[in-house]
């Protein structure tokens, strides 16, 4: 019945359901693009979430650390794997006379710091050397190229993808440790915790070991804080953007108070006719409300429907995975909105459906 | 016993500063088996007097009372109760819902709890107007002398003790109206209903068993 008094008007319908269409999409399409953001952010701090980091503090004796608190530091953090490496800047020129300045960063164990685009990692590097993406290109390098630092050359085994990480447009060298054997001290020493150790208990237990209250002889650090500060900015850019999202649906649900109140004044007789027969005011309430909840349910599945192409291309777009739209964190929105478009629409069938119950049949009826 | 009874019924209307009155202390009833026809000039106050029967509307004084009971005071969702199951509607430009078949529109008052009976009832009911043959056509379908009888098949879906009719043959020619009025004097025998309808028609007041005239509100004779 309710169905059959939709089909009566049928651009009437299709105007309201096309407003409540372009609500759920609003909602939605805003819900996954921050979904998709949060997931993209996520996967930038996931390389540095597990990391501690430690150097030399101001009262250090000497100007980095030294091998014997390498061997402090790993005896405090257990299964952690600790990274010990030496830094310096320099120069690097291509044959073709391009140059570039870019960080030589020395290590053991490149690959549990590193992952490449292109080539491989292997642990001790022995001589070769990483590159990040955007050098390689301007330099004309390719993997098995030679690179010279110090008057020692190495060969590339890999490149690195320039907006990897944190920061991007960062420019590395990597080469192996033996490449700076003349620098004593490491310049940092970074701690790659295992699943079950906490990055703060861990930041904890080195500062204590280390520093007491008048001396700070290293520094550490974590990234744990930067992680909670970009979620906590995510998630007020997400209220915002279901802020705008909602608004919208408030468009929405005026354009179903609009088309219910149309419907049911064009439908006064009808409804007299109803009251006049028998029909109970509830009954009639809830013929109206069902009218209008249909209303919710078909421009709410058309909305995710679309929502859906949509957060496709969004994901594509913002992570590369365009199926993880439809991840719970992102398609949860399409069921908000599902859920808002019905509520939505029965809220603002009440008053029309009120309206025409409490009307006196013999007015109504009089035309 | 009469089915329905108005006792010293008074209907004011206020428009504006005018205070109308439409029913001037009108007394009035109709028993089981018996047609009652209600005629008067334009503006004598038929329409309102039909309203009152059908416990559409309730007087400014006077009561009520339906099978010997008083309902003047009841509350309009009561008075919707008694509606559903004593009294049925035949309106003079019949009031069909458009969407719904000629079987959708005699099960209209029950529609809110269809029962498999009341189906059943419906197909009977058309059938016994003469229109097994035209369960499913809507409304548009069917012509004016069918819509009629499609909605006396609805007056009667609750098996009502009172058939009202306003102008129940005003818009159909000579002989549907005859058909109609036939239809109506076999029901009113064979159900036991009291039937009261409203009318200029001459033809109608000759099937009528008695006659009110309404002048200004007041009954005559
Ligand atoms: N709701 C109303 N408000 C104000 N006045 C009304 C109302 N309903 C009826 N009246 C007045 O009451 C009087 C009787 O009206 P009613 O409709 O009963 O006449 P009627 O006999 O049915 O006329 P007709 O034969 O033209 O249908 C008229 O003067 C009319 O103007
Ligand atoms: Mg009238």
């Amino acid at each position: 019945m309710a169905w059959r008094n939709l089909g009566r008007n049928r651009v009437r319908t299709a105007l309201a359901t096309l407003g409540i269409l372009i609500g759920v999409v609003a909602i939605a399409s805003l819900g996954m693009a921050t979904a998709a953001l949060q997931q993209q952010a996520t996967a930038d701090l996931q390389g540095l979430s597990n990391e501690v980091t430690v150097s030399a503090g101001p009262d250090h004796s000497h100007d980095g650390i030294t091998a014997d608190q390498v061997d402090d530091i790993e005896t405090v953090t257990g299964d952690a794997t600790v990274v010990p490496e030496k830094s310096n800047v320099t120069t690097l020129s291509a044959r073709n006379g391009a140059e570039t300045r870019l960080r030589v960063t020395a290590l053991t164990k490149a690959d549990a710091m590193y992952n490449v685009s292109r080539g491989q990692v292997s642990n001790r590097l022995r001589s070769g050397a990483l590159l990040t993406e955007s050098d390689a290109e301007r330099l004309g390098l390719e993997i098995g190229d030679p690179v010279s630092y110090n008057n020692r050359l190495y060969r590339i085994q890999g490149i690195l993808s320039s907006s990897q990480g944190f920061g991007g447009g960062r420019r590395e060298l990597v080469v192996p440790m033996s490449a700076m054997a003349e620098q004593d001290h490491y310049d940092s020493v970074t701690v790659l915790t295992t699943s079950e150790q906490s990055v703060e208990s861990l930041t904890t237990d080195i500062e204590s070991w280390f520093n007491d209250d008048d001396e700070q002889i290293v520094n550490v650090r974590n990234f744990a804080a930067v992680q909670q500060n970009v979620d906590s900015f995510l998630g007020t850019l997400q209220l915002g953007l279901l802020g705008i999202g909602s608004i919208s649906l408030v468009v929405a649900s005026v354009a179903i108070l609009n088309v219910m109140l149309m419907s049911t004044v064009e439908r006064r007789g009808e409804i007299g006719v109803l009251r006049a027969v028998g029909i109970r005011r509830g009954e009639v309430l809830r013929m109206i409300l069902t009218e209008a909840a249909f209303l919710g349910v078909i421009g709410g599945i058309l909305g995710v429907v679309v929502s859906a192409a949509i957060g496709v291309v969004i994901f594509e777009i913002l992570v590369g995975s365009p199926l993880d739209a439809f991840s719970w964190q992102s398609a949860r929105y399409l069921l908000y909105g599902m859920g808002f478009a019905v509520f939505a629409s029965v809220l603002s069938g009440l008053y029309p459906a009120w309206k025409a119950a409490n009307e006196r049949p013999v007015e109504a009826l009089r035309e | 016993m009469s089915v329905i009874e108005l006792v010293d019924v008074v209907k004011e209307y206020k428009s504006g500063e005018e205070l109308i009155t439409a029913l001037d202390d009108v007394t009035f009833q109709a028993s089981h088996g018996e047609m009652v026809t209600i005629i008067g000039p334009s503006g004598s106050g038929k329409s309102t007097l039909l309203n009152m029967i059908g416990l559409l509307d309730t007087p400014t004084e006077g009561a009520v009372q339906l099978n010997g009971r008083d309902v003047t005071d009841c509350s309009p969702d009561e008075l919707t109760e008694e509606r559903r199951s004593e009294i049925g509607f035949v309106f003079q430009d019949y009031h069909l819902l458009p969407m719904l078949t000629a079987t959708e529109n005699v099960e209209l008052p029950t529609m809110w709890e269809p029962t498999l009976d009341k189906h059943d009832r419906a197909v009977d009911l058309l059938g016994r107007v003469g229109l097994s043959d035209r369960l499913s056509h809507q409304p548009t379908q069917l012509s004016g002398g069918q819509r009629q009888r499609v909605a006396i098949a609805r007056a009667l879906i609750n098996e009502p003790d009172v058939l009202l009719a306003d102008e129940p043959t005003g818009n159909l020619d000579q002989d549907t109206g005859a058909t109609i009025l036939d239809e109506l004097t076999r029901l009113k025998e064979t159900e036991e209903i009291a039937i009261v309808a409203v009318t200029h028609d001459e033809q109608l007041v000759e099937y009528a068993d008695r006659v009110v005239e309404l002048v200004d509100g007041t009954v005559t004779s």
